[in-house]
């Protein structure tokens, strides 16, 4: 594994019961995420996107397959060790925003500074500073349900940065934002490069993939194509042209 | 009537689908009934013998007695003109028979190697008008002299005919044994009584026994005139206040309701018992009802698109838990009728075998008026609560919305509590409901200890009281009451822990339920499972702590005021109450531990999986 991997996966398998016979939701994926980089993972409905995400963040354990975060061995890991580990090293987003209802915003933005260890004085001020920057510093006091949508992902993101995490993993975060919310929501992946934070992106929405470096496409739990996007080359010309070959999505 | 059958098909079916639920509930309702059902059915169990004896022995319908200590002598001109006012009577209009005037001489019998204080009823060998003793054993009094003992006398004594008894001091051959209903059984009735003739008495007046009084006994044309009859010959129990002589009047039916007082007492604190459990019960379906609810607020939203009513809702809960109900009566008084003779056999005061009575429509209307008053309180209100919202809320909304951090938790924070313990602070005030019901059924508990923990120590000094003189017989059979009460106030303790516990288990479930969604929030975040664990027991702690805080006071309140009877004064150690204290909320933890473990051993990514 180079230095620059922060994210590995080989051979990843992940299979589900359903009526009676298994299912591979994620089929022998092999990845690569490195420092810096933003990787957009595309794919129909139920082609096993979350699952890798899910696997990939610990949240869910493989049936086969190695997992390596930042250079170590992780997928044998307890479910306490893996706690730990995702303190300082990952970050999540999710398209339901999953903040606590029951803490405020700087709250859940300052919780996983507070998990880690660090003093409520700092993490108050870190989660503070996210807020600003995010333009959400106004309703730090306010619980989930007073905020709308746009600021919900705002303050999620926020707490997913709290600890400069090696990466961020990002479930459609832009699944449930209006057009306008999504275009700042962009905007501040887009300083993540500056901060050499990689990104891992699961979308369906070919315009937010296109913030990526490389696009995996995923079809029945595999990655079927890898692209690295660049000037000229957008998610959904690539999308279009896998279509092209046969597959639907 | 439509509507009630779509109710009973709909609960029907309910019952089919959650059949854990409705044991729970059976099964607390159940030990509620139960309970209630041997109080009911050990209330009134000595009537029956007490009435065969009665009747066998013509007994009296108006008993008058006048007394006066043995040891003086008293105004005896008084004595006299009582005597000439109770012969007197007999010859009241409503009076068709008469059994005495009967004197009574004082003294003392050896029982158990003490002496206990004696009555000796002097008879000529008769027959009698009123109170024919019914002799089970050797002959009544006749040439030959000997003395008859009352049979609770010769069962402590384990004496029959032909053996003998010490009064006086002085042997005396027992000719028989005998019932009556004129006196309670000893030795929970004192003093001791045996019949004699004039010519026994006039040796026993040489050795010592004085006279103490007399019993005049009437029967009456109308048994349920007995009343009245003593209302109008009130002045008979006027006598002089300077004087130590007391006169006294009594129905049949007075004496009946005296002569069993230690089942009465048990009965009582059962029926005591299963009202605090009934009580209970209402926290636990309470609780059933709103977790379900709290579940369900979607469907039942679902249900009132479609035009189900809110009243529909309700009726198909209360169908269902009345069905339940309906089962804990009829085990509740099963059990009863099952254990009620068998604790009424231990009672030393039965005149024969017990009888559970006829289960009456009194009874069995206790019985069920409690387990509807359970259902009607557990259900109804927080049903209604369920259904409060509106549709459009229902349908799209999760659980409530949170309230605003309380300042318990600020406090904590501020205070370097750890996080997970901060973080159980902010959630332990969402369901103040759930909170303060589950702290009431814990408290009942509490209490319950406090008061068993105090009986127990005023019980272990009374057994090391030594007994009166003259009293030792009888305070043993006290002792026995006082046990069986004492097992009855520790087994209503435990009794009440467990369906605390039950409540708190339930309510835990309910609170991870609930909490899933955020507890899977922070273990993606970097909570560990322990320290989602300890949060959410944290949350649940604060009932316990409200529980212990009330819980220990009321109990120390409960025992002030069963003090100051017959038992010796005790004070509950503090030592005792901080161990309380102590153990109640580790339990407890424990106990809600459970289900806060069940949920951090199951996946973070389901509990995220987008709503």
């Amino acid at each position: 594994m180079s230095d620059g991997n922060v994210l590995q996966a080989r051979g990843l398998v992940r299979s589900y019961q359903a009526e009676g016979s298994p299912i591979r939701a994620v089929d022998g994926v092999d990845l690569v995420v490195e420092a810096g980089e933003t990787v957009s993972v595309m794919g129909p409905s139920g082609c096993g996107k979350s699952t890798l995400l899910h696997l990939l963040g610990g949240l869910e354990r493989p049936d086969a397959g190695e997992l390596y975060l930042d250079g170590q061995r992780v997928d044998g890991l307890s479910e306490t060790a893996w706690a730990v580990r995702r303190r300082s090293a990952l970050g999540f987003v999710f398209q339901a925003f999953h903040l606590v209802d029951e803490l405020t915003s700087v709250e859940n933005v300052e919780l996983p500074a507070l998990l880690l260890g660090r003093s409520r004085r700092e993490a108050r001020r870190r989660a503070m500073e996210l807020l600003e920057r995010l333009g959400v510093a106004g309703r730090a006091g306010h619980l989930p349900d007073r905020l709308s949508g746009g600021e919900r992902q705002r303050v999620a993101v926020a707490r997913a940065l709290v600890n400069d995490p090696l990466v961020v993993l990002a479930d459609e975060p832009t699944g449930n934002l209006d057009s306008r919310a999504t275009g700042e929501l962009l905007r501040l992946f887009a300083e993540l490069r500056e901060a050499r934070q990689a990104l891992l992106l699961v979308t369906h929405d070919a315009r937010v993939a296109s913030i990526a470096d490389r696009l995996l496409t995923m079809r029945d739990g595999a990655i079927v194509a890898q692209t690295r996007l660049g000037p000229g080359t957008s998610a959904a010309g690539v999308l279009a042209s896998l279509a092209e070959l046969g597959g639907d999505g | 009537m439509r509507s009630l059958r779509l109710a009973g098909r709909l609960a029907a079916r309910n019952l089919r689908r959650r059949p854990g639920q409705a044991l729970l509930l059976l099964l607390t309702l159940t030990v509620a009934t139960g309970v209630l059902g041997v109080a009911t059915s050990l209330l009134g169990s000595a009537d029956a013998p007490w009435d065969r004896v009665w009747r066998a022995t013509n007994g009296f319908h108006v008993s008058l007695t006048v007394y006066h200590p043995p040891d003086e002598p008293g105004d005896r001109a008084l004595v006299a003109e009582l005597r000439r006012r109770a012969t007197q009577l007999t010859g009241a209009p409503e009076v068709t028979g008469v059994g005495g005037p009967w004197t009574h001489l004082y003294g003392s019998i050896q029982v158990a190697g003490g002496g206990e204080d004696l009555t000796a009823e002097i008879r000529d060998p008769g027959p009698y008008q009123v109170d024919q003793p019914l002799v089970t054993a050797g002959s009544w009094l006749g040439d030959g002299g000997g003395v008859v003992l009352e049979s609770g006398l010769a069962a402590t004594l384990r004496a029959g005919p032909g053996d003998t008894v010490t009064i006086q001091g002085r042997p005396f051959p027992v000719r028989g044994v005998a019932m009556t209903t004129s006196r309670g059984r000893f030795p929970l009735s004192r003093p001791a009584q045996v019949w004699v003739t004039p010519a026994t008495a006039k040796v026993l007046r040489e050795l010592g026994m004085t006279e103490e009084g007399f019993e005049l006994q009437l029967r009456l044309a109308d048994p349920d005139a007995a009343a009245g009859f003593l209302a109008a010959h009130e002045a008979f129990q006027a006598t002089d206040q300077d004087s130590s002589v007391v006169s006294h009047m009594e129905t049949w039916r007075q004496r009946r309701a005296d002569s069993h007082s230690d089942l009465d007492i048990l009965a009582g604190t059962l029926l005591a018992a299963g009202t605090l459990i009934a009580i209970l019960t209402v926290a636990t379906a309470a609780v059933l009802i709103a977790g379900r609810m709290a579940a369900q607020v979607r469907q039942v939203g679902t249900l009132k698109a479609v035009g189900v009513t809110p009243r529909q809702v309700v009726l198909v809960l209360l169908v269902e838990h009345l069905a339940v109900a309906a089962v804990a009566i009829a085990l509740g008084l099963g059990i009863g009728r099952l254990l009620a003779p068998r604790i009424a056999a231990t009672s030393v005061t039965v005149l024969g075998t017990p009888e559970p009575p006829p289960l009456d429509w009194a009874r069995v209307g206790a019985v069920a008026a409690a387990a509807v008053a359970v259902v009607l309180l557990g259900t109804v209100r927080p049903a209604l609560r369920g259904i409060r919202h509106s549709t459009l809320r229902s349908l799209v909304a999760g659980p409530r919305p949170p309230r605003r951090p309380g300042r318990l938790a600020r406090l904590a924070a501020r205070a370097g509590v750890p996080l997970p313990g901060v973080l159980g602070m902010r959630s332990a005030w969402r369901r103040p409901g759930r909170l303060l019901t589950n702290a009431a059924g814990l408290l009942l508990g509490v209490a319950m200890v406090v008061v068993a923990m105090a009986l127990r120590d005023s019980l272990e000094l009374l057994d090391v009281t030594p007994p009166e003189p003259g009293h030792a017989a009888s305070d043993a059979a006290v002792t026995v009451l006082y046990d069986q009460i004492r097992a009855v106030i520790l087994g209503t303790a435990a009794l009440l822990l467990v369906l605390g516990t039950l409540n708190a288990f339930i309510v835990a479930t309910f609170a991870a339920r609930d909490a899933a969604r955020n507890q899977a929030i922070l273990r993606a975040v970097g909570a560990t499972p322990r320290q989602t664990v300890t949060a959410l027991i944290v949350s649940q702690l604060g009932a316990c702590a409200l529980a212990v805080v009330a819980g220990i006071p009321l109990g120390l309140g409960l025992w002030s005021l069963m003090d100051g009877g017959d038992l010796p004064p005790v004070t509950v150690p503090a030592a005792s109450l901080l161990l309380l204290a102590a153990a109640v909320p580790a339990v407890f933890a424990a106990i809600v531990g459970v289900p806060a473990v069940l949920l951090a051993r199951r996946p973070v990514a389901p509990a995220l999986a987008y709503e």
